[in-house]
C-alpha cells in the first residue's frame, strides 16, 4: 500500500505559481495511491520540459529524466526489459508533439504496454513561450511571423493516437482531479498503448488557453453518451472542430501489446534472463564445415 | 599455393553462392581462405564480384591480382581483366555472346550441363566449380569429399546431382581447355588447415555480443551492419533476446537505453550515418551512466557516400560525437577472431564502467569471410560490474560519489529502491541539481574512471623487431594487409615492423612511446584521407608520423598496394 508521505516530492518544485502542472502532478499522486502496484514496480520516463522535471517532485518512484522528444523510445525500452514494470511517460506537447512524433506514432502503431502523460499547453514554457505543435494557427508568440501568428495548424494528439493505433485514447484537463485521477488510473491499468492528452494552462506564457479558458470551454465526452469501442466514433469525437473541447475516454479495446509478439522470455522478465552458453555454442558448431 | 578466385556477375546471378561453394571445398580440403565482396548499391543486375583467396598458409586480406575469373556476365569478362595473372584464366558461361575470344578465355555450358546433368540450373554453382577446378588440375576425388560433407545435409540426391555436375564439367574443361594455369595442383594432397569455422566480422560480432548475454537489440537496417542484427534476430526466439526493428536510430539508441536502465545488456548496430542520429542520446547514455554497446559498421562518406563500400573515415565520429565531455571506449578488432573477443569484452567494459563503448568496423571487416578455428565459448566470463546489494535500500544513490567513480548499480524493480537516472547534472539520488559543487564532483565522477579504463584496455601489439627504422602504424581492420606488406618488405630487405592498435580509444601511449621513439619513419596506413589515427596518437603523444598512406576509394588494401605506395614514397 502506497501512502502519500512516500511520493512526497524529493525536492523543491521549481513551476510557476499557478501552473497547470500542479494539477497533473496532484492527480498523478493519488493515481499512484490507487493503483495499488508497489511503488518499485513504477517507472516514469520523463522528455524535457517543465513537464520533463515530474519525477523530481514525486518521491519512491524510478525515474529517467530523457531526451526532449524521447521519452517514448526510453520508456519503451524500459517496458521491453521488465515487463513487470508499468511505466508511466511524462511529455510535454513540444516534447512529444514535436521532436517526438514519430516515436509517438510507432509506438500506438507498436501497442507498447506504456501509459503517455501529455502535459498540453500549446506553448514551449521553459524557453520562454514558443508557439508548440499544439498551438493554434495564430497563436502569437515570439517565434510565430507577426502577424497573423502560428502559420499552421496545431496537432491533434487524440486523433493521432486514434488513427496511429493506441488502444486506449483520452484526453484530461489539469483543473477537473477527479476525471484526470480515473483517466490516469485506467491508462496505467490499460495493457498497451496508452495516451492521455492532458490539457493544462501556462500561467505565464499563454494568454489564450488560460484556467478560464479550459473551465468554460470543456465538457465531459461521457456524459454525453459515447461508445468508447467504437474507433470512427471515437476519432469523430476526436476531430469536433469549434471551441467546446470533449473530456474523458474516447476510445478503449484490448489487442495484443508488443511484448507478446517478441522474442521475450515467458517466465521471467528480460533482464533476469540468462543465455545459456550451451545455445551459442551449438549456433558456432552448426556453423562449422 | 596462393592463388584467387574471382566470380563476377549481376547481383542476383547467386555469385555469392558459387564463391561460398568455392570457400567451402577448400576449407574442408584443408586450405585457408579470404573473401572479399565487392558489390553496388542495387539489388538486380550490375557488375558485383566474389573474391576469394587460397593458401597453405595463413592469410589475412586479398590479394589484388587474379588467378581464375568466372564470368556470368559480359561485363564480368572484362570487369578484372587487368588484375589477371599473366596465366590467368577467364571462365564464362557459353551462352554469353564474346568476339574477342583470347587464349585466357574458355567459354563452358556451366547452364547447359547443369540443366542436362543435374536437371536444375540451381546446379549452376556445382558446375562453376567443375571448371574453376579442373583449370588449376585439383585433384576431384578432394572436391568430391567435400561436396559430400557440405551437400550431405540436404540429402542423397541433392549430393549425387551436385558431384555429377561438378564431375561433368570437371571432365569437359580437362577436354576442352588447352590453355595453362600457374598452378598445377594433380599432385595435392589435402591442405595443413584445421580451421572450419567460416565467419565475416559481422559474424563474429553477433556471436560475441550472444555469448555476452545481451538481452535486448533496437536496430534500423544500414548497410553493411545489417547482416550483425540479422544474425541476432534469427536466433532471438532460441535465445530468449529482445529485438526490434525501429522508425529511425534515434528510437533504436533511446530504447537500448532505456533497456539497459532496465537491467537488460543492450545494444545498437548502424553505419555511419545512423550513429549521426544517434549522438545525441551516446550523451545520455554516457550522462546517465547507463551502459551500452554501439557498433558502427564504416562505409564511405560523409552523407550516403558510398553504401556498400569501405572506409576508416568515424573514427572522430566516434571519438567525440556528442556535447560534453565523458569517457568512452572505442574497439577497433582487426579480423573476426578477435571480433568475438571484443564483443564480449565490450559489454563487460560497458557494465564495468558504465559508459558507452563503441565497437568500430567497416564494410571491408563486415562482409569478408575467412575461416578460423573453432570458438569455445565456455571461458567467456560475464562480468557486470558492481551491483548494490539486494533488499530495501530507502538510502539507495544511483550516484553514489565512490572514490573510482563507479557506483553501485540497482534496477527498477528492485523492492525497496528508488532508481533515479537524469541527463540533466544530477545530485547523488540521480535528481536534478544545477549546483556548481555537485556538477564539479559529478564531472570528477566521470574523470575519475579513467585510470581504470586505461587498464583494461589492451595496448598495440608490435610484429617484427622494435628497433627496426620503418613502423607501419595501423588500427582496426587493414592490419591483414598492412601486416602482409610489411613481410613483404621485410623479405626485400627493408627494415621494418609493423605497430598495430585494436583497442583505439582512448589511447595508451607507454608501448607507443617506446616503438615509435626508436623508429626513424613512422608511415601510417589508413582506410581514410585525413590519418585520422596518426592525428590521434599526435593529440595524445605529440608524436608526429612521417608518411601518410591513405586510401579512400572505397576499395580494400592489398599489401602489394601498401608495397608500391612506400616505394612510391621512397621508403627503405
Amino acid at each position: 500500500m502506497t501512502t502519500p508521505e512516500q511520493l512526497n516530492p524529493p525536492q523543491k518544485v521549481t513551476w510557476c505559481t499557478g501552473c497547470g502542472n500542479f494539477g497533473i502532478l496532484a492527480a498523478l499522486n493519488k493515481a499512484v495511491t490507487e493503483l495499488d502496484i508497489p511503488v518499485h514496480n513504477l517507472v516514469i520516463s520523463s522528455g524535457i520540459g517543465c513537464s520533463g522535471k515530474i519525477p523530481h517532485y514525486i518521491g519512491s518512484l524510478n525515474s529517467f529524466h530523457t531526451l526532449h522528444g524521447r521519452p517514448i523510445p526510453v520508456g519503451t525500452g524500459i517496458s521491453m526489459a521488465n515487463k513487470n514494470l508499468e511505466v508511466i511517460v511524462h511529455a510535454g506537447d513540444g516534447d512529444t508533439l514535436g521532436e517526438g512524433l514519430g516515436h509517438f506514432v510507432h509506438a500506438a502503431r507498436r501497442n507498447v504496454n506504456i501509459a503517455v502523460f501529455i502535459h498540453n499547453n500549446g506553448v514551449m514554457g521553459l524557453t520562454k513561450g514558443q508557439f508548440s505543435p499544439a498551438a493554434p494557427r495564430g497563436y502569437v508568440s515570439n517565434t510565430s511571423p507577426p502577424p497573423p501568428g502560428a502559420p499552421m495548424a496545431p496537432a491533434n494528439p487524440v486523433a493521432q493516437a486514434i488513427t496511429s493505433g493506441a488502444t486506449f485514447a483520452a484526453r484530461g484537463f489539469s483543473g477537473d482531479q477527479k476525471s484526470l485521477v480515473k483517466l490516469m488510473v485506467e491508462a496505467v491499468k490499460h495493457r498497451g498503448f496508452a495516451v492521455v492528452d492532458i490539457l493544462q494552462p501556462c500561467v505565464t506564457w499563454n494568454r489564450q488557453l488560460t484556467w478560464k479558458f479550459y473551465n468554460e470551454n470543456t465538457y465531459s465526452l461521457q456524459d454525453n453518451g459515447h461508445d468508447v469501442t467504437d474507433r470512427m466514433a471515437a476519432l469523430e469525437k476526436a476531430l469536433i472542430p469549434g471551441d467546446k473541447i470533449p473530456i474523458g475516454l474516447f476510445y478503449k479495446v484490448d489487442a495484443p501489446d508488443l511484448a507478446a509478439d517478441i522474442a521475450l522470455p515467458e517466465d521471467v522478465p528480460l533482464k533476469d534472463h540468462v543465455t545459456n552458453l550451451k545455445d551459442v555454442q551449438k549456433i558456432i558448431d552448426d556453423l562449422m564445415i | 599455393m596462393d592463388i584467387t578466385f574471382n566470380i563476377g556477375g549481376e547481383a542476383g546471378q547467386g555469385i555469392d553462392t558459387i564463391g561460398d561453394l568455392l570457400t567451402q571445398v577448400f576449407v574442408q580440403a584443408g586450405f585457408y581462405t579470404f573473401t572479399i565482396k565487392d558489390f553496388e548499391s542495387r539489388i538486380r543486375g550490375g557488375y558485383n564480384f566474389t573474391q576469394v583467396r587460397v593458401s597453405d598458409k595463413p592469410i589475412h586480406a586479398p590479394v589484388d591480382y587474379i588467378d581464375v575469373i568466372v564470368a556470368l556476365s559480359r561485363d564480368a569478362v572484362i570487369g578484372q581483366r587487368d588484375k589477371l595473372v599473366e596465366e590467368g584464366v577467364i571462365i564464362f558461361d557459353d551462352s554469353i555472346e564474346f568476339d574477342d575470344l583470347e587464349a585466357c578465355h574458355y567459354p563452358a555450358p556451366l547452364e547447359k550441363i547443369a540443366k542436362e546433368v543435374g536437371g536444375n540450373i540451381r546446379m549452376m554453382n556445382a558446375a562453376a566449380l567443375g571448371a574453376i577446378l579442373s583449370v588449376i588440375k585439383f585433384p576431384f576425388k578432394l572436391a568430391e569429399e567435400a561436396l559430400n560433407t557440405i551437400f550431405g545435409r540436404k540429402g542423397e540426391k541433392i549430393v549425387a546431382g551436385n558431384v555429377a555436375v561438378a564431375k561433368a564439367l570437371y571432365d569437359l574443361t580437362m577436354e576442352k581447355f588447352t590453355g595453362t594455369c600457374r598452378y598445377n595442383l594433380d599432385t595435392l594432397e589435402s591442405g595443413p588447415c584445421k580451421d572450419k569455422l567460416l565467419l565475416t566480422g559481422n559474424k563474429a560480432l553477433a556471436l560475441g555480443a550472444m555469448a555476452a548475454n545481451v538481452k535486448w537489440v533496437s536496430s534500423y537496417p544500414m548497410s553493411p551492419s545489417t547482416s550483425l542484427f540479422m544474425d541476432i534476430v534469427a536466433n532471438s526466439r532460441n535465445l530468449k533476446i529482445g529485438t526490434l526493428q525501429t522508425e529511425d536510430e534515434i528510437a533504436s539508441i533511446c530504447m537500448a537505453i532505456g533497456a539497459s536502465y532496465g537491467g537488460a545488456r543492450s545494444m545498437v548496430t548502424t553505419s555511419g550515418g545512423g550513429f549521426a542520429l544517434m549522438t545525441e542520446a551516446v550523451g545520455l547514455a554516457a550522462m546517465a551512466e547507463t551502459p551500452i554497446v554501439i557498433y558502427n559498421a564504416q562505409r564511405p562518406g560523409p552523407s550516403t557516400g558510398l553504401p556498400t563500400r569501405t572506409e576508416q573515415a568515424d573514427l572522430f565520429t566516434m571519438a567525440f560525437a556528442s556535447q560534453g565531455e565523458f569517457p568512452r571506449i572505442l574497439l577497433a578488432p582487426k579480423d573476426p577472431v578477435e571480433a568475438f573477443d571484443a564483443a564480449v569484452r565490450a559489454f563487460n567494459l560497458a557494465d564495468k564502467f558504465q559508459i558507452p563503448v563503441m565497437i568500430l568496423g567497416d564494410q571491408y571487416f563486415a562482409d569478408s569471410t575467412m575461416n578460423v578455428p573453432r570458438i569455445d565459448v565456455s571461458g567467456v566470463k560475464i562480468d557486470r560490474g558492481k551491483l548494490a546489494k539486494s533488499g530495501p535500500d530507502s538510502d539507495y544513490k544511483r550516484y553514489l560519489l565512490t572514490p573510482d567513480g563507479i557506483s553501485p548499480r540497482a534496477f527498477p524493480g528492485d523492492e525497496g529502491k528508488s532508481i533515479v537516472s537524469s541527463g540533466n547534472v544530477h545530485r547523488e539520488d540521480g535528481h536534478i541539481t544545477e549546483n556548481a559543487d555537485m556538477r564539479n564532483k559529478m564531472v570528477a565522477k566521470f574523470m575519475n574512471k579513467l585510470p581504470a579504463i586505461m587498464k583494461s584496455l589492451n595496448p598495440p601489439e608490435l610484429y617484427g623487431d622494435e628497433g627496426a627504422e620503418v613502423t607501419l602504424l595501423t588500427w582496426g581492420s587493414t592490419w591483414g594487409a598492412a601486416n602482409e606488406a610489411m613481410h613483404i618488405l621485410k623479405d626485400g630487405g627493408v627494415s621494418i615492423n609493423h605497430l598495430h592498435f585494436s583497442d583505439i580509444y582512448p589511447l595508451r601511449t607507454e608501448k607507443l612511446r617506446k616503438v615509435l621513439s626508436k623508429s626513424k619513419q613512422i608511415v601510417s596506413v589508413e582506410q581514410n584521407v585525413t590519418s585520422q589515427f596518426a592525428q590521434l596518437v599526435k593529440m595524445a603523444t605529440g608524436i608526429s608520423v612521417h608518411h601518410h598512406i591513405n586510401k579512400y576509394d572505397g576499395r580494400p588494401m592489398t599489401a602489394r598496394w601498401i608495397v608500391d605506395e612506400i616505394k612510391e614514397a621512397g621508403i627503405k
